[in-house]
């Protein structure tokens, strides 16, 4: 196993496919860096898109201080913005299934998949 | 160590001493993890597993352990593996008082720490006093990647 660098790093990119606004997310998602996970929806929810979609593809650990943004998210986020998270793998779905938050934010294992869940 | 009636049996990796903060858990989590790996053959979701579920005993500790007190604690982990049973048993400790925490405070009861540490482990167990909490993970048939000393 690789060393893990010494402190936790997480980076969300924002983009815009047609009305979705797609936040890439990288790194580590703990309670250190949740809050920048936080803000990145927020903003994006400010946008008015259509919809938000949380990519976790690139995430190596997702905390369950992570996995409450999620759900808060989809709570805070005003009603006429949809929300869908991606996650694939041991560290991220596997979790969010196991406590039952794969039901509540719509988890889809791509991004192409959970893009065409919105757009349908 | 006799805190909490934790036996002494060759324990192999232990952090005492930590202040219950997020940056601690941080650091420990990532020595944890490189430790599991050197020592132990696990696939990848039984490594994701501990690591997580060892994770979320730490930032139980290091949001909730010390709440009312001025400034954090501290927290200790120690990791145990038995091997005639190949179990390993890890350990996460706190002096203070979060399962007494004002029940207004609705964090706690959002909080998906503990159905988490259930879920990823083969046992957990939480056991609060007034000297503070001891959480308990077990994992059943962990193979060494070492030969016994």
């Amino acid at each position: 196993m690789a060393s893990q660098p010494a402190a936790s790093s997480c980076t969300v990119e924002q983009k815009r496919v047609g009305e979705i606004d797609v936040l890439s997310v990288a790194g580590v998602v703990d309670m250190l860096t949740a809050p920048q996970l936080e803000e990145a929806i927020t903003a994006a929810g400010k946008d008015s898109p259509q919809g938000v979609i949380v990519d976790l593809s690139a995430v190596d650990f997702l905390a369950s201080a992570g996995m409450g943004i999620l759900v808060a998210a989809r709570d805070e986020l005003p009603a006429s913005v949809q929300f869908a998270v991606v996650a694939d793998g041991p560290a991220t779905s596997r979790p969010l299934k196991l406590v039952g938050i794969a039901d509540i934010v719509g988890l889809h294992a791509t991004l192409d998949e959970a893009l065409a869940a919105l757009t349908a | 160590m006799s805190t909490f009636g934790m036996p002494c049996t060759g324990t192999q990796f232990a952090q005492i001493d930590a202040a219950a903060n997020p940056q601690n858990a941080a650091r420990i989590r990532h020595e944890f993890a490189d430790w599991l790996g050197r020592h132990f053959t696990l696939d990848a979701t039984k490594a994701s597993d501990v690591v997580l579920a060892v994770n979320e005993a730490m930032a139980n500790a290091a949001e909730y352990a010390y709440v009312t007190a001025e400034r954090p604690g501290a927290m200790h982990v120690i990791a145990d593996y038995d091997w005639d049973a190949a179990t390993l048993t890890v350990t996460v400790t706190d002096e203070g008082t979060w399962r007494n925490v004002d029940p207004a405070t609705a964090e706690l009861r959002r909080g998906r720490g503990i159905p988490l540490m259930e879920a990823l482990a083969d046992r957990a167990t939480v056991d609060s006093s007034a000297a503070g909490t001891r959480v308990c993970l077990e994992w059943d048939r962990i193979t060494s990647a070492r030969a016994r000393a």
